[in-house]
């Protein structure tokens, strides 16, 4: 490590063992925690300077309650990039999920839990499919999953013929209205377990840690014994069916379905697990990062809001921090591991 | 014939024979079948709308030859558009056309830059494609503007029903991948693809490939987006974001090995063919046309399966149509 300049050689790439993290990797994990914690608070300080009475909890808490959806689709996100792997169909399962929940409700309260089963297994099944087609056929992630989402959005343009099609029951905008003892909005109460649940699975079970295995090196995984395909299949499924919550809590918030809302949200998903310090390599990184990513891209658009420049400058910012922080994490996570080009 | 092209060159448009069989058996299909698809009219449009994906596509090419992938092509597709419909310097469009060509390479070397920095394709050109398109909104937030007249009289010109602007960027195509496979450049372009690490230890100047790579894509793109101002019109700050998907399909039916490194540039030609013909057949035959995102996505799929299923090779009739393609058993990581 003493020549930066040089590239390290590939020797050994398999030395590093995934499933125990070597000193070095869990440092560089929890730099880039730092980084990204450390850029979430410095936005939410420019975020309570940006007006007046900007430190309020109630706005900040109101702000980051708003973007749930991102947050909840994000942890899908991650889980596929700890795999190897990288999901662009999360926004066509959002609107998909929108679509499907809205016209099962049809203004019912009553089918409120039907709608919500239902959307969720559209998700899983969406997810299954990636999986099969990444694991079996050996497509790449990328234009498997851009592939499928492109389908997804022909499928549900011709069934709606592009309007919005359905009907939310007024329950059902108790996620994105009512707030737990008045002051906690059920999203992000909602989004804090989806989180909880998919860390469990991740850190506490032996399958996620074939998951954290199978994302730093297949073929060392494969060859110890761990089901490879089975933990690809699942990351998709749990990105599915992350992107179907979501893409229902937009539906709750917005109080309508609709066929390209949740477009955006594609790749904001990977900016936000980017800036959380997950590695396109798979394998480095985990969930709590991208939380902090959620908060800084959220914080980010609503200063510029607040700003007033136009909207079209978000992309912008949004870019630019993409870059810088992939200038860092890349910094942080040299020598982790052996292969350089990723 | 071989006398003329490189051993290496020759081996490389193997793999294109598959989609070519494909493409002209398609062509020859849809002749015999459809009355409308036989008009003069309907040629032009069909060539017309191949001339920019051809010029994107050629770029994109380049790029996943290095092994690399292209995003921002779409935004800079609009960027283009919206540049050249703003009224700029003395009307005759110079410096409209001058800026999108400079826009182009900047925005290319800028990519190319950060790949050889070693930030991942996929995320380096994921954050240009955010940032060109919100300068091309910043320009223009909605479609419009006027485009010059001499310069879209340019645009427009047409040789009976073969457009001018068809003609240049199958010219373009042809000189690319005689760039790419004859020349010192091309060696190297593909070396990185192969084996970046290889490449590299071998001495050669991966990164300026990479950054001449990506420059030549942003180009390519702008230039796309210059020619598909001459079937619109008018500038769209978002009309093409489905360049990045269709340029990506193009280039992997014409048999360019999305890992890097194989393939030729040349069979990008009947890829484009291939997707334009689709989507006229779809039009022709008065289908709904959100049926266009169904197909697309299909034909990719289908696609990749069937060259992944050919795994090391295929051959025919004792003629490897495919190169072996190395033992990959990677569940996973993206190009």
């Amino acid at each position: 490590m003493s020549a930066p300049t040089v590239t390290p050689p590939a020797e050994n790439p398999e030395a590093t063992t995934p499933a125990a993290p070597t000193r070095l990797q869990a440092l560089g994990r929890h730099r880039s925690l730092g980084v990204s914690y450390g850029l979430a608070l410095l936005f939410v300080i420019a975020l309570g300077l940006t007006t007046k009475n900007g430190f309020s909890p109630e706005r900040i808490l109101n702000i980051v309650g708003q973007d749930a959806q991102l947050g909840m689709a994000v942890i899908g996100q991650a889980v596929v990039m700890l795999s190897g792997g990288l999901d662009l169909s999360i926004g066509p399962v959002m609107n998909l999920a929108s679509i499907v929940s809205a016209v099962i409700m049809d203004g019912s309260n009553g089918n409120i839990p039907l709608a919500v089963a239902v959307t969720i297994a559209a998700g899983g099944a969406v997810g299954v499919v990636n999986g099969l087609l990444v694991a079996k056929l050996r497509i790449a992630p990328l234009l498997a999953t851009l592939a499928v989402g492109t389908i997804l959005q022909g499928i549900y343009y011709v069934w709606t013929e592009g309007q919005p099609k359905g009907n939310v029951a007024p329950g059902f905008r108790a996620i994105a209205d009512d707030r737990i003892l008045g002051f906690l909005p059920v999203s992000i109460v909602v989004w804090v377990a989806l989180w909880s649940l998919v860390a469990f699975v991740l850190y506490r079970t032996t399958w996620g840690k074939g998951l954290y295995a199978t994302g730093a090196n297949p073929r060392a995984a494969w060859l110890s014994g761990i089901a490879t395909s089975r933990k690809v299949i699942g990351a998709y499924v749990i990105a599915g069916m992350c992107a179907a919550i979501a893409g229902m809590q937009l539906t709750a918030y917005s109080g309508a379905a609709s066929v390209n809302a949740a477009d955006s949200y594609t790749l904001t998903t990977v900016a936000a697990a980017v800036i959380g310090g997950v590695a396109f390599a798979g394998g480095i990184g985990g969930l709590a990062g991208p939380f902090a990513g959620v908060l800084v891209l959220v914080f980010l658009d609503t200063i510029l809001e607040t700003l007033g420049v136009p909207s079209a400058t978000q992309y912008i910012a949004q870019g630019l921090i993409l870059i810088i922080m992939m200038l860092v994490s890349r910094r942080l996570n040299r020598g982790a591991r052996g292969r350089d080009d990723a | 014939m071989s006398a003329v092209l490189g051993a290496t060159t020759r081996a490389n448009l193997k793999p294109t024979i598959p989609i070519w069989i494909v493409t002209i058996l398609a062509v020859v299909v849809a002749f015999a079948v459809s009355t409308p698809f036989r008009t003069g009219t309907n040629a032009s449009s069909l060539l017309l709308g191949m001339a920019p994906l051809l010029l994107v596509a050629a770029g994109q090419g380049i790029v996943i030859l290095t092994g690399g992938i292209d995003l921002s092509v779409g935004s800079v597709v609009s960027l283009a558009t919206v540049i050249t419909a703003s009224s700029l310097g003395d009307g005759s469009g110079t410096l409209n056309v001058a800026l999108v060509v400079v826009a182009g390479v900047v925005i290319g070397t800028a990519n190319g830059v950060g790949v050889a920095a070693g930030i991942n394709p996929l995320v380096m050109t994921l954050a240009t494609m955010g940032i060109v398109k919100g300068g091309a909104l910043l320009i223009m937030d909605s479609p419009g503007g006027t485009v010059p007249a001499s310069l879209l009289e340019g645009l427009t010109w047409s040789f009976g029903s073969v457009p001018l602007t068809f003609l240049i960027s199958l010219g373009v195509v042809v000189v690319a991948w005689l760039l790419t496979s004859e020349t010192r450049f091309g060696h190297t372009l593909y070396a990185v693809g192969h084996s970046g690490i290889g490449a590299r230890r071998a001495a050669l100047r991966t990164n300026r490939t990479l950054i001449v790579a990506y420059a030549l894509s942003g180009l390519l793109a702008s230039l796309g987006g210059l020619v598909l101002v001459g079937r619109v019109f008018s500038g769209d700050p978002l009309i093409g974001d489905a360049f990045s998907l269709d340029s990506i399909t193009a280039v992997l039916l014409g048999g360019i090995a999305v890992v890097g490194g194989r393939g030729a540039l040349l069979g990008i030609i009947p890829g484009v063919l291939l997707l334009a013909l689709v989507d006229n057949l779809l039009n022709l035959a008065g289908v709904f046309s959100y049926y266009q995102y169904i197909t697309k996505g299909m034909i990719l799929i289908v696609a990749l399966a069937l060259y992944n299923a050919a795994g090391g090779e295929l051959k025919i009739g004792g003629v490897r149509l495919l190169p072996g393609r190395g033992s990959k058993p990677d569940a996973g990581a993206p190009a």
